[in-house]
């Protein structure tokens, strides 16, 4: 009988609403394993669903996103906790069905309904999923699924700062040395982007933890063996200090001996990369007008090793910039 | 209908076997191949009962990539699942190194299967299941979002049955992922290219170079403009003329040369004389290969100077050159071609320079040190402009076929005239120096051109940044865009002048010696001029 009418296109809520089902279907019957012929159904429709979603947000081949239909799919989905359903649900996918399930979260993060992001209201509301999300990092398996979820949650300010001022942030300084290559990676964008997005609250958080942020960052990051550790650590030093907005913490560091003693380790790393970002956060050390005395006398007990390393320090490419800069640095110590 | 591929994609996602995260896990068993920065090694994984896998060894400190394009690319691999497509086991770092732990594809890249056993190209049956192959994974990347772009022989793998797998994600590009500097918010519509008009820079339009040149499609040079999926499709179709003649068209030209041709010149495909001329004719005896009507429409399908034109790869996939394929084709490919190569051990054995032919490797240039290569590329490096003899079916660059102007589309030029062989060298010779005439009439403007208008985009950011005071979070980050982008079109201005420059000189240069050859008979001038 059913065959006989023809089913109604669905609308963008009508599948917002039949994932949400399917997905507490997938809930409740997570134990049984394999060979249930019916649970293999609704996964199937389930990740057809996902598919469309994604589709409706992100336009296909022939079509681009319809403005209309992506405000219905994001209201009719925050209405009620789709999204903590999916972010429970996502280890039960298949691998496709996480790819669009993880694009269709990040996409639904920038969506805006009557000039709101709606999405940033419902994390406010539901900030145990970010516990939920970092501790993705734990599992190989969906690390680099929740990991994106992550970056695009902490896009919102609020989302950002409740996550900074967790007790998180210290499993950052393990996730970012962890083995495998790609979690690791990711976890270090989802780090750089938390201490570099939003300049204000970022500011905040530096100056509040600037005792236990920067001891750990240089026992476990800078001092690290590990090659890419220590290397995206050093980066990541260069562009936090910087920052105009990071002025005063950037003053702390640069007033302290141990900083500078640890910067000139960086200076004589066997990694050229490792020696320039070394170079660039050496440089304000040497730049600053105020050097307490401790920092006068390092430099000036090494003055003559340091002006034959900067002597012979180049870098492959020419940059103008990164000359100058040395000329000023050079200038500075030999002044002392 | 059957399942698409990638339905079927995540069921061995759960069931696959960890390998270990440590150098120790490993013994490497010999060098399989080589680029600038990596070494691949063929390797046993001990835990694993020994298993055989591929590690590419890539030299962090020496790459030129930064570590984020690095990870996109390891995170890319990690999350494709297809039979076709490359994946790697896992990757891990060891000192300044990044191991990539892969499949070992048995017989190594088509290339240097090519460069090994085929300098002339493969039999169009090989071609035909290897590059279906390829399709297929192509089909399942663009449905994906992801753009490969830079296919070619050299990242088509070979397994010791005859099958495939696609390689070498390190220019890859998913369009659902904002470039890091560009962390504004929007989202692009899937498989627009080029993008809509009036649209900003929408996510679908990767603006900066990447790909090997021969292989660039004129969109991806062009690349101010944007380009799509429809790029790779291009590149597929300059990979089929690679396998059919052993090497990509234009090769014999500088890459910037072979850039500067697409760019400025409408290209054609020079089909095979006999086959459109001289059927029934006494010309057998002319070395000429013939290929399939198929064959050759597939190709011209692909080398529309138009992206929108060209198919889709799964349209690709129904075309009557794929309908043939058999599963002995397959058994063919092992016993005619892979067998008759040696291993890609004895490859990297007795080859004297460094190549990354074996594997993903990156190989910026096309190498031919095979003992047949060597003959025809060293022919090809005295020779200037372009040869018209050679090979038949090729790229050929012509600056204003009136005809050719009015179906673009059609790049397969059925040209009665070019029948001859090697007694007209005199009226080729001219035709080569009026080619030469014609690129410095054209190349030179025309980069001027693009010079202007990618200065007047930068003049335009720019005052669109100095107009916006810029205060809060968001701003900050639109700011911070924005300039990614004044950055991006400084440093392609900066690349722009210094081409305008040396093409300028290049220019001078050969209009000296073609002066001088004027004096000269034909035949030496076309030696002299060649050699830069």
């Amino acid at each position: 009988m059913k065959g006989l009418f023809k089913s109604k296109p669905r609308t963008p809520a009508d599948v917002v609403r039949q994932t949400r089902e399917l997905l507490i279907f997938l809930d409740l019957h997570s134990g049984s394993r394999g060979g249930d012929a019916k649970r293999e159904e609704k996964m199937a429709e389930l990740s057809k669903n996902i598919r469309e979603l994604k589709s409706i947000l992100y336009g296909n081949g022939e079509s681009e996103p319809v403005t209309e239909a992506c405000v219905q799919l994001t209201q009719e989905f925050f209405r009620e906790n789709t999204l903590r359903l999916l972010i429970i649900c996502l280890p039960k996918l298949n691998l496709e069905t996480r790819k669009d399930a993880t694009q269709v979260v990040a996409n639904l993060q920038r969506q805006q309904v009557s000039s709101k992001i709606v999405a940033s209201e419902y994390l406010e509301a539901n900030k145990d999923l970010l516990d939920t999300l970092i501790s993705g990092y734990e599992n190989m398996d969906i690390a680099l699924h929740y990991g994106s979820m992550l970056r695009e949650c902490i896009r919102h300010q609020s989302i950002a700062r409740y996550v900074l001022e967790s007790d998180h942030m210290k499993k950052f300084f393990d996730y970012i040395q962890l083995p495998n290559f790609d979690i690791a990676s990711d976890a270090s964008a989802t780090f750089k982007e938390l201490l570099t997005r939003h300049k204000a609250t970022v500011a905040e958080f530096l100056s509040k933890n600037y005792d236990w942020f920067f001891s750990e960052f240089n026992t476990r990051l800078l001092s690290s063996t590990n090659y890419i550790t220590k290397r995206q650590a050093i980066k990541l030093l260069g562009d936090m200090l910087l920052d105009r907005s990071n002025s005063a913490v950037m003053m702390r560091y640069v007033s302290s001996k141990d900083n500078l003693m640890i910067l000139m380790n960086l200076l004589r790393d066997s990694s050229k990369n490792i020696q320039i970002e070394a170079f660039h956060v050496f440089k304000l050390f040497a730049a600053n007008k105020n050097k307490p005395t401790e920092v006068v006398n390092i430099l000036v007990t090494n003055r003559s090793k340091l002006l034959r390393f900067f002597a012979g320090f180049k870098i492959d490419k020419e940059d103008e910039q990164f000359e100058a800069d040395k000329e000023q640095v050079i200038k500075e110590i030999s002044a002392l | 209908p059957p399942p698409p591929p990638s339905a079927m994609a995540g069921d061995h996602y759960h069931q696959q076997a960890r390998y270990p995260l440590d150098a120790g896990s490993y013994r490497l068993l010999c060098k399989i191949g080589s680029g600038v920065s990596a070494v691949v090694y063929k390797a046993a994984c001990v835990p694993l009962g020994s298993a055989v896998v591929a590690i590419k060894a890539i030299d962090l400190e020496r790459s030129r990539a930064n570590l984020d394009e690095v990870w996109r690319e390891a995170k890319a691999m990690a999350l494709l699942s297809h039979r076709n497509v490359l994946r790697a086991h896992c990757s891990f770092t060891v000192g300044s190194h990044l191991w990539v732990v892969m499949p070992f594809m048995a017989a190594g890249s088509l290339h240097s299967i090519l460069s090994h056993g085929f300098p002339d190209g493969l039999p169009e049956q090989c071609i035909a299941v290897v590059l279906r192959d390829t399709l297929r994974a192509l089909c399942y990347l663009h449905e994906q979002g992801r753009i490969h772009r830079d296919i070619k022989a050299g990242n088509i793998l070979v397994d010791s049955d005859g099958s495939v797998k696609l390689a070498d994600f390190g220019v890859s590009a998913s369009i659902y992922e904002t470039a890091p500097s560009t962390s504004s918010a929007f989202s692009g519509p899937i498989n627009h290219a080029p993008p809509p008009s009036g649209a900003a820079l929408s996510s679908s339009c990767f603006n900066d170079m990447a790909g090997t040149p021969y292989w660039m499609a004129p969109e991806v040079i062009h690349s101010h403009v944007g380009y799509g999926i429809k790029a790779d499709i291009w590149s597929f179709g300059i990979t089929a003329l690679e396998l059919a003649h052993g090497r990509p068209p234009l090769s014999h030209l500088p890459p910037s040369k072979s850039m500067l041709m697409r760019i400025t010149s409408r290209v054609r495909l020079e089909v095979d004389a006999s086959s459109s001329s001289s059927e029934g004719s006494s010309s057998a005896a002319r070395k000429k290969k013939k290929f399939s009507k198929a064959f050759k429409d597939m190709v011209s399908s692909c080398l529309c100077q138009e992206p929108a034109k060209r198919p889709s790869a799964e349209k690709l996939l129904r075309h009557p050159f794929f309908k043939g394929c058999r599963s002995r084709d397959y058994d063919y490919l092992v016993r005619n071609v892979l067998d008759a190569v040696p291993t890609v051990e004895e490859r990297c054995r007795d080859s004297t320079q460094l190549c990354g032919c074996a594997r993903g490797a990156r190989c910026v240039s096309p190498c031919r040190h095979a003992s047949g290569g060597n003959v025809v590329a060293a022919k090809n490096r005295r020779i200037s402009g372009w040869n018209f003899n050679e090979e038949s079916f090729e790229l050929d660059p012509t600056d204003k076929p009136p005809e050719q102007q009015q179906q673009p589309c059609f790049p397969f030029h059925h040209d009665n005239d070019d029948d001859d062989d090697d007694d007209d060298m005199v009226e080729h010779e001219q035709e080569r120096q009026d080619g030469k005439d014609g690129l410095s009439d054209v190349a030179v403007p025309h980069l001027v051109t693009i010079l202007g208008s990618l200065e007047m985009q930068r003049d335009m950011v720019m005052q669109v940044l100095e107009g916006d005071g810029g205060g809060g979070g968001e701003t900050a980050g639109r700011e911070e865009m924005l300039v990614g982008y004044v950055r991006e079109l400084e440093k392609r201005v900066q690349e722009l002048s210094t081409e305008v420059e040396e093409e300028m000189a290049r220019n001078a240069h050969l209009q000296e010696l073609l002066h001088e050859g004027a004096c000269e008979n034909h035949t030496d001038s076309s030696h002299t001029s060649g050699s830069r």
